[in-house]
């Protein structure tokens, strides 16, 4: 039998996971010294509250999981000699993987039967979650292990994630973002636009002057590489900003017709590296 | 003699205070030795040996800081020398001399050379042998000067920072003072000292992302506690080993039953709790280095090695100021439309940069000439006046400093993005017009009233609509100390209703006269 099991940082809710059948595991932030492993020590993201502590100028730490938790997480199936796929957020972006690379070895000398596959998402949020629902949805309509790998192989690449984030503190902490202008823009409306590259890091691409320009050239960017969209799962996430995600939305249909977009908050992990009011688009694109 | 050499030194403490380099550049070497001897000062005895050992025991007391405890020993050596000695021999003056010697290196576990240390020790030796009192203070202070001067070539960071040793040349002026005041019936009034709470500290140097760089000064006086010692047979060499762990510039000294600790260390709260095991606190200390530090480069008194790119902006108003600073202006020149600093302001702010490049942003236009004549008198810097003619210009140009970039690149990207700005004002009419009354608001841009409205957020409405506010993508609006932030609330809302493609964002200036400067980009 094939087991799914993804993580919290794809913005993969419990409820979601239920959908497709994934086990979840929580990758956990720290604020005020205080240790919080999303979805085992909460049932439900109470969103505003988290992101307006941010505002209040806290910027929570995140940290990478020990071997020993992901053997715990994996270790029940490797014993019931069950088949892993791992959807999982960039490798790129955490030394957390190093921790899962060492308990993923020492499973495989215990139950050496066992096969254990990872998809690299090669992206985190919401651009994780596009590949997390269409890798569920082959599942369920009886892909085959391989099939699904072939797929990923593909189609990882082909799935664009484009975003910009309010305040830039943020991500000048976190230091995950490559190309950012050394200014303090954000103070006066200069926005960087970001995108998830081939790489699964994220890189700036420059600024945008004001909410609404930003706002315009993420709806560009889709216009510019989006294929086959309507086909395909399309997000919109935003840190506690459903407004600006809204409007972003009706900007996008505006050049495609109705579309099937999925709202979603950017889970607290994540969003302890952009911070509030950060808003951006996944969708199936001719690259990234 | 003790307030002769107080007050030499208290005429010399800023000099010495920007001497300080080692072991952190905080600056406050003249202010702590100043404030240690002037504790000491207040001594009375009738003997030799009764008054030395009240000026220790002042001392002792008082002692702050690394320099301040050193110097604090050193007189308790003294008093050690002149124990039981009611007018002392020329003999005797010296084997207290060398006892203080001795005392001043006990004192720090890790003694380092081209210090206060070196200088006592070597003036001492220069001056033993001598024949009378005043042959000896002659040839310490020679001695102490020969060594002053050669501090440089055994450390390295002073030779770096192209100074001499801070607590060395301290130690020099008290000891001038002493020697001046051997012939001397006058006794030196001290000036009053304020104390550290004189200090003006600026916690903004210490943000939420500031990264605790330096450590806590952390200063206490422990007493030890019989309940949780043997006082006889306790060797204090326990703390002073754990103490040596735990933290670094480590000044210790035990006197009876008082321990002195002067330590820096990143987590003050462990030393204190480790150190109550032994006894009970007298006085504690502790105080954020990296505010330390800060203050002192406010204070202009602590000549910093050359940086690459430096900013002087002119302002007026609180809240743009601490905003500016935050921005990174490394020198705010006071002054706006009704005060315009002369050239001398800005030549002395270049200088307390002493920067390689200096970015200058008059923010008025009427102070732009005086900046340009200051950018070609000075000859030290390479000065590049960046043409801001209000605040909200020099704020725009400055969030769009990269400084990542060469000064070249970044002067003209800074000429460049101030094309297509545009600033209006809203102020209050002080007197009827032809535009409108007394007490309205008047919008203006560009010289000209726009419009004179009986409410501020209706005159600044007007005044975006009239500036083309809708064609930009940006408005800046700086709220003035006359505007509150509910009706800047209220005008938030107008304005996204108004003008849902531009992003307004609303900036507390706390600027005078102008309830609101609107800034397009």
């Amino acid at each position: 039998m094939l087991k799914l099991f993804t993580d919290t940082d794809t913005d993969t809710t419990p409820q979601i996971a239920a959908e497709y059948g994934y086990s979840l595991i929580s990758m956990p932030y720290s604020i005020d010294a205080r240790t919080v492993n999303p979805y085992e020590d909460f049932d439900s993201f109470d969103y505003h509250k988290f992101y307006d502590t941010l505002r209040s100028g806290v910027i929570p730490t995140t940290s990478a999981i020990s071997k020993e938790r992901y053997i715990s997480y994996f270790e029940p199936d490797f014993a019931a000699g069950n088949d892993i796929l791992y959807v999982h957020f960039s490798r790129a972006m955490s030394n957390t993987f190093a921790a899962m690379d060492q308990a993923v070895a020492e499973l495989r000398e215990k139950y050496p039967q066992v096969r254990f596959e990872e998809i690299d998402t090669k992206g985190i949020s919401i651009a994780s979650l596009v590949i997390v629902r269409e890798v569920g949805d082959m599942v369920k309509a009886g892909k085959s292990l391989d099939e699904i790998l072939s797929w990923a192989d593909r189609e990882v690449d082909k799935f664009a994630t484009y975003f910009f984030a309010d305040d830039l503190r943020f991500f000048r902490r976190s230091g995950r973002v490559s190309g950012l202008a050394a200014t303090m823009g954000s103070l006066i409306g200069l926005r960087p636009i970001i995108y998830m590259s081939p790489e699964g890091k994220m890189v700036s691409l420059g600024t945008e002057k004001g909410r609404f320009k930003a706002m315009s050239r993420l709806a560009d960017e889709v216009a510019r590489l989006g294929e086959d969209i309507s086909a395909h799962h399309i997000c919109i996430a935003h840190t506690d900003a459903e407004d600006m995600a809204r409007e972003l939305g009706k900007m996008i249909e505006e050049k495609f017709g109705k579309l099937n977009i999925e709202y979603v908050v950017v889970n607290p992990t994540a969003g302890s590296h952009c911070g509030p009011d950060t808003i951006g688009v996944s969708f199936h694109a001719k690259n990234r | 003699m003790i307030r002769g050499g107080a007050a030499r030194l208290a005429s010399n403490r800023q000099a010495i205070n920007e001497l300080n380099v080692f072991p952190i550049p905080d600056g406050d070497t003249g202010d702590n030795m100043y404030m240690t001897i002037e504790d000491g000062s207040h001594a009375d005895g009738q003997t030799l040996s009764e008054m030395s050992k009240s000026v220790a025991q002042g001392m002792l007391l008082g002692a702050r800081g690394n320099s301040g405890v050193i110097l604090s020993r050193i007189f308790a050596g003294l008093a050690k020398g002149f124990e039981g000695i009611e007018v002392a021999s020329q003999k005797q003056i010296e084997d207290a001399f060398e006892a203080a010697v001795k005392e001043a290196y006990n004192a720090v576990p890790q003694p380092v050379e081209g210090t206060i240390l070196t200088v006592l020790r070597e003036g001492v030796e220069a001056a033993l042998g001598s024949s009378d009192i005043d042959e000896f203070f002659a040839r310490l202070v020679k001695g102490m000067d020969i060594s002053l001067q050669n501090t440089p070539e055994l450390l390295d960071a002073l030779k770096k920072a192209g100074v001499i040793d801070s607590g060395g040349a301290g130690l020099l002026c008290i000891t001038e003072g002493m020697r001046d005041a051997l012939h001397s019936d006058v006794i030196p009034e001290l000036p009053q000292e304020g104390g550290p709470a004189a200090h003006k500290v600026d916690f903004s140097s210490f943000t939420e992302d500031s990264v605790l760089e330096f450590g806590y000064c952390t200063e206490f006086l422990l007493r030890l506690q019989r309940s949780k010692v043997d006082l006889d047979s306790f060797d204090e060499s326990v703390i002073k080993d754990y103490l040596s762990g735990a933290g670094d510039s480590l000044v210790f000294f035990r006197d009876g039953s008082i321990i002195k600790v002067h330590v820096h260390t990143k987590t003050p709260g462990d030393i204190l709790s480790h150190c109550q095991r032994w006894g009970e606190f007298l006085t504690i200390k502790v105080e954020n280095m990296t505010l330390q530090h800060h203050e002192n480069n406010m204070d202009q008194r602590f000549k910093k090695a050359g940086k690459p790119l430096g900013i002087v902006s002119v302002a007026s108003g609180e809240g743009l100021v601490r905003t500016l600073r935050e921005m990174g202006a490394d020198e705010i020149i006071e002054g706006g439309q009704t005060m315009n600093p002369p050239v001398e302001r800005f030549i002395e702010a270049f200088d307390r940069i002493n920067a390689e490049s200096i970015l200058v942003f008059p923010n008025n236009s009427n102070i732009l000439l005086t900046a340009r004549q200051a950018a070609a008198l000075y000859d030290k810097a390479r000065i590049e006046v960046i043409c801001t003619r209000n605040l909200a210009e020099g704020y725009y140009a400055m969030a769009n400093i990269d400084t990542s970039k060469t000064v070249e690149e970044i002067v003209s990207s800074l000429d460049e993005c101030l094309e297509g700005t545009a600033t209006g004002l809203v102020s209050v009419a002080v007197r009827d017009n032809e535009a409108g009354l007394k007490g309205d608001w008047l919008g203006i841009y560009d010289k000209d009233i726009v419009c004179s409205l009986p409410s501020k957020n209706e005159a600044l409405l007007k005044l975006a609509s009239v500036m083309g506010c809708s064609s930009h993508d940006v408005a800046v609006i700086f709220r003035g100390e006359g505007a509150g932030s509910d009706e800047a609330e209220e005008l938030l809302v107008a304005m996204n209703r108004q003008y849902p493609r531009t992003e307004t964002i609303i900036i507390e200036g706390n600027q005078p006269v102008y309830d609101y400067i609107l800034l397009l980009c």
